[in-house]
């Protein structure tokens, strides 16, 4: 029995196919347009995707605590003096102190961001260099030595020539000197970055003496980060402790709603699929009459009609999806999707060049076929219904 | 959290859903007043069409309830990373109230939805349609489950705050309680192994008495030993056989199964079970109506192909729960 309804099945597929084949123009239009609906909810899934598996990477090296001084509800520059209260707490590594700001460049209309420390404080600092492409990380007691990332020296035009100068905020100018230069590969982190000394950052943000943006608290065990950072908002009140995890769920529910919000705005244009392939599906033309009304003669019964339109409805949506999970896939990867970054990344000027690399889990396929072949195979139920139960004699006859 | 992608289609599917089940409950209700076999009125053949559409209707929504207990699972293996304390799908589930119930209606109501297909099937293959007021009935009954499945994946999508704190599984299914909620505790992993062998031996020579002599009494028996191994083989996959697939003996989780770095057991292993599950008490169901005009014949043949069915699935996932196991005490497990 099994054998046999095995092969009634392949026969009503072969059927599909050539009646699929029949209506090609038709088939066709809509195969383009599902494939282009799959096309954007998939590359936006990819995108998503890619750009929070970057994130969680990159967060791996952040400190466990940032701790920031709030005053009237905003952020103001903190007094190393916390450092010693800090100290006592048990469990903390170190703590460096970081001033970390922004200078917009009016003459470029850039925005680079500035990061000063004292390379020896951190844990892993004598590592630093390793991240460059060319020099070294400024010591302490280097005045006006800068390390650079790619697009601020392109920015600068600084082919050929080592110095540049920044206006302080009395629009004096600070002179800068070139000492490396990050490598390409950290780009996602260091495009936009010009890590200097602490001095010099004080100097050019005119921080007075003693007081710093943030301390980055390095943890030991990162099971007590938890609580090494309630203990840090007991013993300093009016200061914002942010730790790690805390900031990687922010990602994942940042990422998660604009990908969702997205989702939203391209059901519309699900939704007007969905109608189109009602509509297509619904339209029935009086030879498809007559053709449906021949098999009935013939002997077939609605349940092999219905059956024929539902493996047309699975071969469109099949074909559709390789198409548009392809397409999804080199529009993120080689054309690193520049549809849809703008939504999806922050407002810095100085982008880098980003290379996603998406990661498709069964379950990502599961879910953009959720998102629409169900619903078109839903608007297309009722349609072939309508058309598996035309009555023979009322087609033949007219 | 609702603007997520999983959300939202998890939600997108359940409207589907129910909009099938709707226009399928119309049908029901038209049908169980106006059905009369012999009429050759021409609502009787309107209604003859109609069951067509409905039945189709719901063959489709099982497809579709299939996929969204699988996405409901997976959704909430992506939720856990923005709930704090949650690692995998456990802690996401029991995040809030609704996590569980949602997941147990989806996935009982996916027997219930295979039971009315099989009820459908038996009914078109003989030429009264004599199941047809009992199978309309049946799909009102279903209504309420669609709706409430659909009411609680709201519920719960619409609970899931990201900063609640909830537990990982290592917690919720270790033996160390330390505080935390446990759902598995007081039963020891040598008992269960035990009950759990010998509920496959015995269900094994249940099911060759049956294809030896069909006894209607024996079938019953044979169902709700079905039913008892579904529960027993979930706690047992909880308890005893999840830690050998991960290699970890505190790690005991049912949904990290599903996850890749596992090779996707979990499919297998569900996917073995449920249909057997499925087969194994619906050979008694269908022994309910051997009674009607013409069905007899139709009713053996299926009876007999699904104890077969279920056995071979029930040897496969045997051989799938044990295979980590036996690993183990052979070779000493990974490495």
């Amino acid at each position: 029995m099994a054998q046999t309804n095995l092969e009634k099945q392949i026969n009503i597929l072969d059927y599909a196919l050539s009646s699929l084949w029949r209506r090609r123009m038709k088939s066709l239009n809509v195969l383009l347009v599902f494939a282009a609906v799959i096309f954007l909810l998939a590359s936006f899934q990819m995108v998503t995707q890619a750009l929070s598996d970057k994130a969680k990477q990159v967060l791996v090296y952040t400190p466990e605590i940032t701790v920031q001084k709030m005053s009237a509800g905003r952020q103001e520059a903190i007094p190393l003096a916390y450092r010693d209260k800090l100290a006592r707490i048990f469990g903390i590594r170190r703590v460096v102190p970081r001033i970390w700001g922004y200078y917009f460049d009016e003459v470029l209309l850039a925005n680079y961001t500035v990061m000063g420390m004292d390379v020896e404080e951190m844990p892993e600092g004598s590592r630093l260099d390793t991240t460059l492409a060319s020099g070294r990380m400024p010591t302490p007691d280097e005045q006006g030595r800068v390390v650079i990332g790619h697009s601020v020296k392109k920015a600068l035009d600084l082919e050929g020539r080592t110095t540049f100068s920044f206006f302080r905020p009395d629009l004096s100018l600070k002179a800068f000197t070139v000492s490396g230069e990050f490598s390409r590969d950290t780009d996602i982190l260091t495009n936009d970055l010009i890590v200097m000394n602490l001095a010099d950052a004080r100097d050019l943000y005119a921080i007075p003496a003693g007081m710093v943006t943030d301390l980055c608290v390095y943890v030991a065990n990162p099971k007590e980060i938890d609580t090494i950072a309630r203990k840090i908002s007991e013993a300093l009140p009016s200061v914002r402790v942010l730790t790690r995890p805390q900031i990687q769920k922010t990602y994942q529910v940042v990422f998660g709603w604009r990908s969702g919000f997205g989702s939203i705005c391209l059901l519309s244009a699900l939704a007007a699929f969905v109608i189109l392939a009602w509509d297509k599906a619904s339209g029935l033309s009086p030879e498809e009459r007559r053709e449906i009304a021949i098999l009935k003669v013939l002997g077939w019964e609605t349940s092999d009609i219905l059956a024929v339109r539902f493996w047309e409805s699975v071969i469109v949506s099949g074909l559709a999806c390789i198409l548009g999970i392809t397409a999804a896939y080199i529009h993120v990867v080689y054309f690193a999707a520049s549809l849809f970054r703008p939504v999806l990344m922050g407002w810095s000027v100085l982008r880098p060049d980003l290379h996603l690399l998406p990661r498709m889990a069964a379950g990502d396929i599961l879910l953009i076929l959720a998102f629409t072949v169900i619903p078109y195979l839903a608007a297309t139920v009722i349609p072939a219904w309508r058309s598996a139960t035309v009555p023979a004699d009322s087609a033949l006859g007219g | 959290m609702f603007l997520n992608p999983w959300s939202l289609a998890l939600t997108l599917c359940s409207l589907v859903v129910l909009v099938l089940g709707a226009i399928a409950g119309k049908t029901a209700v038209r049908v169980l007043r106006f059905w009369e076999p012999g009429s050759d009125s021409n609502r009787q053949i309107r209604l003859e069409n109609e069951i067509w559409l409905s039945s189709t209707l719901v063959a489709y929504g099982l497809g579709f309830q299939i996929i969204t207990l699988i996405l409901f699972v997976l959704a909430a293996d992506q939720f856990c990373q923005v709930i704090v304390g949650a690692m995998c799908a456990t802690g996401a589930l029991l995040a809030d109230p609704y996590g569980m119930p949602a997941l147990l209606v989806k996935l009982f109501g996916v027997f219930f939805y295979g039971f009315w297909i099989l009820l459908h099937q038996l009914d078109i293959r003989s030429e009264h349609y004599p199941l047809v007021r009992i199978k309309y009935l049946a799909l009102l009954l279903l209504l309420p489950m669609l709706v409430l499945d659909a009411s609680l994946q709201t519920l719960y999508i619409a609970g899931i705050k990201p900063d609640i704190i909830t537990s990982c599984c290592a917690v919720v299914f270790g033996e160390s309680t330390g505080g935390g909620t446990n759902l598995m505790t007081g039963y020891s992993q040598q008992g269960l192994l035990m009950a759990f062998i010998g509920s496959i031996v015995g269900l094994m020579a249940v099911g060759w008495g049956l294809l030896r002599r069909w006894r209607s009494w024996l079938a019953g028996f044979y169902a709700v030993g079905w039913l008892w191994f579904f529960g027993l083989s979930l706690v047992v996959i909880t308890t005893v056989i999840s830690s050998y697939v991960y290699a970890m003996p505190y790690h005991k989780c049912p949904f990290c199964l599903l996850k890749p770095e596992y090779h996707y057991f979990g499919f297998a292993l569900y996917g073995a079970l449920i249909p057997a599950a499925f087969f194994g008490a619906s050979a008694a169901i269908a022994g309910l109506v051997r009674g009607k005009v013409g069905l007899a014949g139709v009713v053996d043949g299926y009876q007999r192909l699904a104890v077969k069915i279920s056995l071979i699935l029930l040897v496969i996932f045997s051989g799938l729960s044990f295979y980590h196991y036996l690993k183990y005490l052979i070779s000493g497990g990974e490495g």
